[in-house]
């Protein structure tokens, strides 16, 4: 090895190590973004399976603008969204201060935390359809024996109702991944603080107000920015529960970019609203990772 | 927290545990139960639930007619395992590689990796619909095997690159004073006691593929169909067989969830973790 340096013999190591995966990803991520981008400034026709292009500008995101359908689906992402991150992070923030209690420490809680989380969400969408079911559904047959409700309800029936039911399905599946994150957190804070504060009389909730939350500050923002990516990644529930109806009423962006393309066919304009949900899952993400930046993160305490 | 254990407050956190199992399993519980109940018993107001209504039926209805299933399972099972494996292969040197040595550019390719995992599929699926129909890749395992790369390759990177930092570097300099080369550094020592973190990643990488549904709805037809996408279009067509259908999830969840289970602590740890560590 006469010549080259050990720090050189590492680097070149390294660059090996590192190129495959560079290579793959460039080839199957950077370049379909940049495809996507392409086709988004093109009206795209398919012709007996061949793609003809023509180069139009910004026509098909100018076309959005006044389109209805377009329009909606951004009032119902916005509302879906706005609604499932306060939820979730809320409630899982309930759930992990309650798993973080010495009465929530049992291993229980922790087996029950993973399994919504693992099934599938093909098949979680499959199982409220059931419980659902406006004619047979559990909900309507445990809400009317309770009575709580006089008629049996169509859940799914009014685009209001069917957006809200999908909001509540999904806040299921999402509580558990958040109250994990934050739990996380909740275990990083020292506990000399706690000790300290009720050594000086504070109560629970001036310990929560003025211990747990400042500490907690930097797992929150990051648990509020996933959420809401994550919440516009969300397609499986709307093509197994609603397939955007009734009325377009669950149409979300994710959802309106898929049938735009592989149902209608319209490619260029599909491309112009895929896009339209990658700068803003860009600019979420981005704002992630300025989170996880030492400099921008507050050290606890 | 700490504070006077009070009557009150013990019995407000043991009743907020409460509803939050019961908010939790009451759905998983009624999948498996109505799984194993007849179709009168279900559509009964209220449902029958005397002894006589539980059955077997619905698994073994299932398992008859749905020959798809059988397909599916075992489309699933090739797809999650090639990917998996091709994802730590590729990106379990590179996660070292970004770990260890100060590469030009590496600060980006990871904010790059990190970003990326993060967008809908929706984002690359056109033109990843448009190259797969030229290479004759639709319907095609292959196809979702390098599909699902696009998702699993960032996200293992992104997991065992954390873990190898915590690596003290101590030993693999003592390893390279006597004389080992950075490849046997790298296999004799880093990747032995990285197994568990690799593990977990494999563990991780495994579900999220078996669960996939968008891409293996646009990219398959019929050959190539996974768990997800079977158990989407038998709950179209036996919509109102309910007992059969939910039998059906049932058997496309159990695997991963008792997979899940059994690797909780690691996968909680390295997940969660990685999150919200930079």
């Amino acid at each position: 090895m006469a010549g080259i340096t050990l720090q050189q013999r590492r680097r070149r190591f390294g660059v090996g190590a590192l190129l495959p995966a560079v290579v793959i990803i460039l080839a199957i991520l950077a370049y379909p973004m940049a495809a996507s981008l392409w086709l988004s400034l093109h009206h795209v026709e398919l012709a007996g399976g061949a793609v003809a292009e023509s180069f139009i500008g910004l026509a098909n995101y100018a076309a959005l603008l006044d389109d209805d359908s377009f329009r909606l689906a951004v009032s119902n992402s916005a509302y879906f969204s706005v609604c499932e991150v306060a939820l979730v992070v809320g409630l899982g923030l309930g759930v992990a201060l309650l798993l973080n209690h010495p009465l929530g420490r049992s291993g229980f809680f922790r087996v029950l935390l993973i399994i919504p989380w693992a099934i599938a969400p093909v098949a979680n969408a499959v199982l409220w359809k059931w419980i659902l079911n406006s004619n047979y559904g559990i909900l309507n047959a445990i809400l009317t024996e309770l009575g709580l409700i006089d008629n049996y309800v169509t859940w799914l029936g009014t685009p209001g109702r069917a957006l809200n039911m999908l909001l509540l399905v999904d806040v299921w599946k999402s509580i558990p991944f958040i109250a994990l994150l934050l739990l996380a957190g909740l275990q990083k804070i020292p506990s000399m603080l706690y000790r300290a504060a009720w050594l000086d009389g504070a109560n629970t909730w001036q310990q929560f107000r003025f211990i747990t939350l400042p500490s907690l500050r930097t797992t929150l923002a990051i648990a509020i920015i996933l959420q809401t990516l994550w919440s516009f990644k969300l397609f499986d529930l709307v093509y197994v529960l609603t397939r955007g109806g009734p009325a377009d009423g669950t149409v979300l962006l994710n959802y309106l970019a898929y049938r735009e393309t592989f149902n209608f066919l319209h490619i260029g304009s599909g491309a112009a609203v895929a896009n339209v949900v990658f700068f803003i899952s860009l600019i979420l993400a981005i704002a992630y990772i300025r989170m996880l930046r030492p400099g921008g993160r507050k050290v606890p305490a | 927290m700490q504070g006077k254990p009070s009557k009150l407050g013990r019995l407000s956190i043991q009743l907020g545990l409460g509803i939050f199992g019961f908010w939790t399993l009451a759905p998983i519980a009624w999948l498996v139960v109505s799984s194993l109940m007849q179709q009168q018993a279900l559509t009964a107001t209220p449902p029958d639930f005397s002894p006589s209504a539980f059955t077997f039926q619905n698994y073994v209805e299932v398992m008859n007619s749905a020959a798809a299933l059988g397909r599916g399972l075992a489309n699933s099972l090739i797809v999650a395992v090639s990917t998996t494996a091709v994802a730590l292969a590729v990106g379990a040197p590179a996660a070292y590689a970004l770990a260890r040595f100060q590469l030009p550019g590496s600060g980006p390719i990871l904010l790059m990796i990190l970003a990326t995992q993060m967008f809908p599929g929706i984002v690359v699926a056109i033109p990843m619909f448009i190259v797969m129909s030229h290479l004759g890749l639709i319907d095609s395992r292959l196809g979702l095997v390098i599909v699902y790369l696009s998702f699993n390759l960032p996200i293992v990177i992104w997991i065992l690159h954390g873990f190898f930092l915590a690596i003290p570097v101590g030993l693999e300099r003592a390893a390279a004073v006597d004389g080992a080369t950075t490849l046997q550094i790298f296999r004799l020592i880093v990747l032995p006691i990285s197994w568990p973190p690799i593990f977990a990643t494999a563990i991780f990488a495994f579900i999220e593929s078996w669960n996939e549904f968008f891409f293996a709805l646009i990219l398959t037809r019929q050959n190539a169909q996974t768990v997800p996408l079977v158990i989407s279009q038998f709950a179209g067509q036996y919509q109102t067989v309910f007992g059969q259908m939910m039998a059906a999830a049932t058997m496309a969840v159990t695997p991963v969830v008792v997979i899940a289970i059994i690797f909780r602590q690691s996968i909680m740890k390295g997940f969660t973790e990685g999150m919200i560590k930079s």
